[in-house]
């Protein structure tokens, strides 16, 4: 028996260059970067001054009545409205076939965000002797705290939203895995519909830690750029002079369906999606194996799952988050998994541009390589104009790039060694 | 191509009853009662002072001697599933990196990892030391913070508290290179993990995975935050070993407990050939969701009884051939109740008569790491054919008739199911079946 095929028939999203698929499109195209200094609280004295931050989404852009949903947390309101366009452009709406039951979700979605406040107002107010005085901690937390916006920082919440939304009562997961989050979320999504768990799935992912406390751990890290005097080129994936990656923020949903159920439906089918790989470092926390064999695990996996061979890839839509390490171990990995082809295949990163939006990344980068399918053209690395000797492959320098795109692979890796790989292509 | 048959072959558990699977198997035939007052900090202005807690625990013993220098970064979560993973892999036999780098008995790309994780918070002590040196008019400063205060954190700081550092520490230690997921659905992940993990074997994409889930909200803010949801038994205080009664008519709140649990799942056929002891197969699995549980201050089991339905499905068998139900049994009246009908919904009338037993009115909830601590335990009822007594269980509450005792009962069980919903709601349902070679 041949296995059930899974398509893409939806995509929306909010991110820090557009708040739906073609205008961050057209953006990414223009090699428009949507870094700006940062404005959701002071960091003018911070390591980074600056992110690529979502400006002036109000929900109500893509849903009539958001009082509902009133407690969603900022990174839940982009993924609502992310996910509202990829249910509009699915038209699932007016499909009576679908049964609640074999409709799921699997989202890559972050915790969210403090209530920052209140919460550091308690730890200055208890504190006491150089530590936490609990018992006042907790008679000031239970009058200060409130139910709602401490419950939304939970991982699963924005899961909980969408489901109410489209009456999901299939399986429901959310995956952590740093920033490889919805890459794994959309591939174990397409593994349960294979499988006949489900026969639609709503997949993604949604982050935001563009916050005071979340700065400061990427910060204590070393991993952001600094480039403070520079902040629409500090972004600058497999460039010599790059110097960490750009924090963003945003959501990007996709509904993924079995091909014969769209078939039937009369969808439009917008890609298929023939292979997934996963893997694991297993190296250490802090660096990813200098080898790259990890990040090649994933792709060696997600080639043997699409039955494809390296010569099949048109394009690879990097991890390239811009820090020293990542953009060098990925080359290795691509050398590795591509051999001679490695430098022939065009790669790129539109970390560039758009920022790393950690566990929205890969989702977002994924329509992207459904878009270049549609469109016949690949979005460009931009910022990039110092070789670095040991990033010597074609990452599709500063402009798109016209040319025959069929099928791409999106790899993300996550801090601690998780590895994803999804490859795509237009469906036949 | 037929899916591959999932043996349990492996079960590490950190719980407040006991370390280890003896200890805890002993512990729950024991019915002890392990719920007390907070020791670890101060809770005196709490409304719930109770807790299952974990007795002088550190990891710094399960990992190689090499590695003793990273448990400073591991947050209380990562310590237990690091703990847990070294008990479950010494209790399968399988011989990974960790146990003896040397004498490896799986290959690393095909040992799998996928473990539930909560919302770790960080600790206040540690990051209130830093907050309070950026403090102008009593009020935090943002441009102090930025140019001096955020130095005095660790630069490792926010790798203790990301859930995904679970596995990764895991994978790490243990040289686990095949798939890796980290399942964040409160309850629910330990059983969507597992689940998960279950498919992977099936399929060929791994030989063994180390999956379950870990967690401890024994914090001020896990505390406060399941305060404000009003799902903490705030009544007994004074009697904190009765605080946490699952299904009994007294029921008055959950309790939080510590712990988690990591199972050896294994191809069936490997665990054969290599002689291992087989606690149970894992013949079923299904996940579902309620569409209304974003609404957090209406009670959910996350549609429960579709769970259930899915996965008793799954394992290609009826309703009736249940023998046991594993209750997920947080203690809330609310929950309780739904839970209940949910069983009733899923199992039919038969689900009053059906030996079931939770493990929670003896430890509390441990939420991500709850569910693989139920399974744990049914697999040890399989394996042990007896139905472990409830703690604190009494006489049912009104809408909670389920087959529930406070005695230790010798059964023939052949299948059991067991399912754990989420705040949110999330659930995960997964079918056990008695192994017999």
């Amino acid at each position: 028996m041949n296995r059930r095929r899974v398509v893409i028939t939806g995509m929306g999203t909010v991110n820090p260059l557009g708040h739906n698929v073609q205008d961050t499109w057209s953006a990414l195209l223009a090699g428009r970067s949507g870094v700006s200094k940062t404005e959701l609280f002071d960091a003018s004295t911070f390591p980074s001054t600056f992110s690529a931050q979502v400006k002036g989404y109000d929900l109500s852009q893509d849903m009539p009545d958001t009082t509902k949903h009133r407690h969603a947390g900022r990174h839940c309101k982009f993924a609502l409205g992310a996910a509202l366009q990829a249910w509009k452009q699915s038209v699932l709406a007016e499909c009576d076939a679908l049964d609640p039951r074999s409709l799921g979700i699997y989202l890559g979605s972050g915790e969210g965000s403090l209530d920052f406040d209140n919460f550091t107002s308690l730890m200055i107010d208890a504190w006491e002797d150089g530590k936490i005085n609990t018992r006042k901690w907790a008679a000031l937390a239970k009058d200060r705290m409130d139910l709602h916006r401490e419950t939304e920082q939970e991982s699963n919440m924005v899961l909980a939203h969408l489901a109410s939304e489209f009456g999901v009562r299939g399986p429901a997961f959310n995956v952590l895995t740093a920033c490889a989050a919805s890459t794994q979320a959309i591939g174990e999504a397409a593994l349960q519909i294979r499988r006949g768990d489900a026969d639609v799935m709503i997949s993604g992912g949604a982050h935001s830690m563009i916050h005071p406390f979340g700065v400061t751990g990427f910060n204590r890290l070393t991993a952001l750029s600094t480039r403070n005097d520079e902040i629409a080129g500090a972004s600058r994936p497999f460039d010599l002079t790059r110097d960490g990656f750009v924090l963003g923020e945003g959501a990007s949903i996709l509904i993924i369906e079995e091909y014969e159920f769209a078939k039937a439906r009369g969808a439009k089918i917008l890609a298929e999606i023939v292979g997934y790989g996963s893997s694991a470092d297993a190296f250490r926390i802090t660096d990813q194996d200098p080898g790259g064999q990890g990040a090649s695990g994933s792709m060696t996996v997600a080639l043997q799952d699409a039955a494809l061979s390296p010569a099949d890839i048109d394009y690879i839509s990097a991890h390239g988050t811009g820090t020293k390490q990542n953009d060098q171990v990925e080359t290795r990995a691509l050398k590795a998994v591509f051999g001679a082809l490695a430098g022939k295949v065009p790669v790129s990163s539109i970390k560039s541009m758009i920022g790393h939006l950690i566990a929205a990344a890969g989702a977002t980068e994924l329509i992207t390589c459904v878009l270049a399918i549609r469109d016949q053209i690949l979005p460009p690395t931009t910022n990039y104009h110092h070789p670095d000797p040991d990033c010597d492959l074609d990452y599709i320098p500063n402009e798109p790039r016209k040319t025959d795109v069929k099928v791409c692979m999106s790899n993300s890796f996550g801090f601690g060694g998780q590895n994803d790989t999804l490859i795509v292509t237009a469906c036949e | 191509m037929p899916e591959k048959r999932v043996a349990i072959t492996g079960i590490g558990t950190v719980t407040p009853v006991g370390m280890g699977v003896e200890a805890f198997w002993n512990a729950l035939v024991g019915a002890a009662a392990c719920t007390r007052n907070v020791s670890r900090f101060d809770a005196g202005e709490f409304d719930s002072q109770v807790a299952g807690e974990l007795d002088d625990f550190s990891a710094r013993k399960f990992v190689p001697r090499d590695y003793r220098k990273a448990v400073k970064v591991m947050a209380r979560d990562i310590e237990i599933a690091v703990a847990a993973a070294d008990l479950a892999f010494r209790d399968s036999g399988i011989i990974t990196k960790g146990i003896d780098p040397e004498n490896t008995t799986i290959q690393a790309s095909r040992l799998g990892c996928n473990i539930g994780a909560g919302l770790i918070c960080s600790d206040l002590d540690e990051l209130g030391s830093a907050v309070n040196t950026a403090v102008v008019d009593g009020k935090f400063d943002f441009k102090l913070w930025g140019s001096h205060g955020m130095d005095n954190l660790t630069p490792l700081w926010l790798l203790k508290y990301l859930p995904n550092m679970l596995a990764c520490h895991v994978t790490i230690i243990h040289g686990a290179e095949g798939p890796s997921n980290t399942i964040t659905c409160d309850a629910a992940s330990s059983h969507l993990a597992v689940g998960e993990a279950t498919r992977l074997i099936a399929r060929g994409g791994a030989e063994a995975v180390i999956a379950g889930g870990a967690e401890s909200k024994l914090n001020p803010m896990g505390l406060l935050r399941q305060g404000l949801l009003k799902r903490l038994c705030n009544s007994r205080n004074d009697t904190p070993a009765e605080a946490c009664r699952p299904f009994d008519a007294e029921h008055d709140g959950t309790v939080i407990g510590e712990g988690g649990g990591l199972l050896i799942l294994e191809n069936l056929q490997c665990a054969e050939k290599r002689g291992a002891k087989i606690y149970a197969e894992l013949v079923g699995f299904a996940g579902a969701c309620d569409p209304e549980g974003f609404d957090v201050t209406r009670p959910t089991c996350g549609s429960l009884d579709l769970a259930v339905e899915g996965a008793i499905r799954d394992a290609g068998i009826t309703p009736d051939d249940i023998d046991l139900i594993i209750c997920h049994g947080t203690g809330v009246p609310a929950e309780d109740a739904c839970e209940a009908q949910g069983w009733r919904d899923a199992l039919g009338d038969r689900a009053a008569e059906i030996p079931a037993f939770a493990i929670t009115g003896a430890m509390g909830s441990m939420f991500a790491g709850a569910g693989a601590v139920e399974l744990a335990a049914g697999a040890l009822a399989m394996y042990h054919q007896t139905v472990p007594p409830t703690v604190n269980f009494s006489a049912p509450a009104g809408d909670c008739e389920l087959g529930l005792s406070d005695q230790a009962r010798e059964k023939q069980l052949t299948y059991a199911v067991s399912c754990a919903f989420s705040v949110g709601g999330q659930s995960g349902a997964c079918v056990l079946k008695r192994y017999q070679s």
